[in-house]
């Protein structure tokens, strides 16, 4: 089962672990930490069209927030998700 | 249902708190009738020593029974035994339903949440910084926490709002006949300015000490005449908890900026000049302010009066190179502070009435010209949450922020624009503690924004040409725009606080997270 991580635990930033999942089961995505009370959805949102956009299907993510605004967190996912594909320069 | 003046809807009674009289205004309320008072006593030349054998023992000489309400000071901060120690001993006695009137409690008071859930404290009334906030904004106190400022807490004393049957005054240093210091002992705080009122007003006084001292111990924070039993216990708190070491400045770049425009602020106005007084918080950016203050008061020859409130080794450095005259000292936050204090008789100390207190003949906070405080959150009317975490939680005290922001002349906010992802400019905040009638600015690192009610500050600040000027408005959108849509914070119905103003109104209420 391949996983990936890509992010910090400092401030405005956060962590995203991707685990693949089997073939069909869809993304599960969950959030937790500072601004998973206020943006929890809206983060959920943004995470899983990131993805999609990428072309991910089947996968387990969950963040590990300390206040990652959208531009870092879509960064965060995109860099997990490549070092998990082992795309360019990850 | 009735609505204050900063708009909130709040029923005409609260469970566990009884009728409410809703805020109208920072200097409304005015009250009629006479103080209240504790008991008369008379003791003569056959009682000499007041001390018991061990705090069971004054807790039954106190007559202290179930139902009754008892208060603590909190100058031990998180390094205080004596609540924990006297709570522990009242559980063991079989006394319960206590009404806790704390300053305010701490991390350490974590030990107390098996005796809410027991049954042994059904109330308390005071700040609940940390675990016990979070227990009560799910739902876990029988009755809301009531919280009061500085000042509205020995108001709420003097005017009868709260009747303490037995105060508990944890003391740095007693003797046998009940002078108590904070100055001197292994568990020095200095101040012991939050304890006075309860031991004027209180039925019975109990001192806990781990210093016992030959009579008559001398300078005191609280005499003999209002002190019934003095307990000699092993420790009263964790010196390490009691006091910090030194206080640091802030050296992140971002809120050394928050500082720099606050202190340009300040510089502009028509208070900066010989005689200014001035508060600041702890915090890492009100040093920071003051240390920006301080190298323009030198460079600039300017001598102040005096610096008020939580004293920190910053303001005892100001006194002595003669930026101020005085310090007035209602708590001692480091070791500096302590020493100052116990040393030099221009550090003085304050009692909460004196400092805070609305509704007597005058406090000090009606003298200061400069506060800068901070805030979890402030919205487009200006209106302050001090109180409050982004998730809804309870989680802070009032402190001095309500006395000192309706009594200052000039009342700065610093915040940074954001708090990670959390948006600190809102459109209306979560709870109003402060409102925006007494706050005159606020200071980010995108800009300062002055209160339109105080156009002679606006006009001074374009004046001075160094002062980034925004609009509130302006620092909400941006805030807004990086941070997205807040989705609202789930709660029920339920009441688990009430926020009063400092004359007892209420000025927002909270509400039991759903969760």
């Amino acid at each position: 089962m391949k996983t990936a991580q890509a992010g910090t635990l400092e401030s405005m930033d956060c962590v995203v672990s991707l685990t693949e999942g089997a073939a069909g089961s869809g993304l599960a995505v969950t959030v937790g930490g500072a601004s998973a009370a206020r943006f929890g959805k809206a983060m959920e949102k943004r995470i899983t069209e990131t993805l999609q956009k990428l072309g991910a299907r089947d996968l387990t993510v969950s963040v590990q927030d300390n206040g990652a605004l959208d531009i870092v967190l879509e960064a965060r996912v995109e860099a997990a998700w490549r070092r998990m594909t082992g795309g360019d320069g990850a | 249902m009735a609505r204050n003046s900063v708009g909130r809807d709040l029923p005409e009674q609260i469970p566990g708190y009884g009728p409410v009289r809703p805020f109208s205004g920072h200097k409304a309320r005015i009250p009629e009738g006479n103080r209240a008072g504790g008991k008369l006593k008379a003791t003569f030349n056959d009682r000499t020593d007041k001390t018991v054998k061990d705090i069971k023992e004054a807790i039954k000489a106190s007559g202290l029974r179930s139902g009754m309400t008892v208060s603590f000071h909190h100058h031990l901060r998180n390094g205080d035994y004596v609540v924990n120690q006297v709570i522990d001993a009242c559980a063991e006695m079989g006394i319960r339903d206590l009404t806790l009137f704390p300053t305010a409690l701490f991390g350490v008071h974590k030990a107390l949440i098996p005796h809410i859930k027991s049954g042994v404290i059904s109330r308390i009334m005071g700040s609940v910084n940390g675990p016990i906030g979070q227990l009560a904004s799910e739902g876990g106190m029988e009755s809301p926490v009531v919280l009061r400022s500085h000042g509205g807490r020995p108001r709420a004393v003097v005017a009868g709002d709260v009747k303490i049957d037995v105060a508990f005054i944890a003391s740095p240093s007693a003797d046998r006949y009940g002078n108590l210091s904070g100055r001197i002992g292994r568990s020095a705080c200095g101040s012991m300015g939050y304890a006075v009122t309860d031991a004027e007003y209180a039925d019975c006084v109990i001192a806990v000490t781990d210093n016992l001292v030959p009579f008559p111990l001398t300078p005191v924070s609280i005499n003999q005449t209002k002190v019934d039993f003095v307990v000699a216990v092993d420790s009263i708190g964790d010196p390490a908890g009691i006091v910090s070491g030194t206080t640091q400045v802030t050296r992140d770049p971002m809120r050394l900026l928050i500082a720099h425009h606050a202190a340009a602020l300040i510089e502009s106005s028509p208070y900066f000049k010989d005689g200014i007084s001035f508060q600041t918080g702890a915090g890492g950016i009100s040093l920071a302010v003051a240390a920006f203050v301080r190298e323009v008061m030198k460079a600039r020859g300017i001598k102040g009066s005096f610096g008020l409130g939580g004293i920190t080794s910053f303001f005892v450095d100001m006194l002595k190179e003669g930026l101020f005259e005085h310090l007035m000292d209602v708590q001692s936050f480091d070791l500096v502070a302590v020493k100052s204090i116990a040393e030099n008789p221009n550090h003085v100390e304050i009692s909460a009435d004196w400092y805070a207190n609305p509704w007597n003949s005058g406090a000090v906070v009606n003298m200061l010209d400069t506060v800068v405080l901070g805030a979890t959150e402030v919205d487009r009317n200006f209106n302050a949450n001090v109180n409050t975490e982004a998730d809804g939680a309870l989680l802070h005290g009032i402190g001095g922020h309500q006395d000192t922001a309706s009594g200052a002349k000039l009342t700065i906010i610093t915040t940074p624009l954001l708090r990670g992802r959390i948006p600190c400019v809102v459109d209306d905040v979560y709870t109003v503690t402060t409102p925006g009638e007494v706050v005159d600015a606020i200071v980010t690192e995108f800009g300062v924004a002055i209160n339109p009610l105080r156009q002679d500050l606006i006009d001074a600040a374009k004046d001075a040409g160094d002062v980034p000027l925004v609009t509130i408005d302006e620092l909400a959108e941006r805030a807004h725009k990086m941070s997205g849509p807040m989705e609202p914070v789930a709660t029920k119905d339920r009441i688990i606080g009430v926020v009063e103003w400092r004359d007892g109104t209420v000025i927002d209420v909270v509400r039991q997270l759903d969760k």
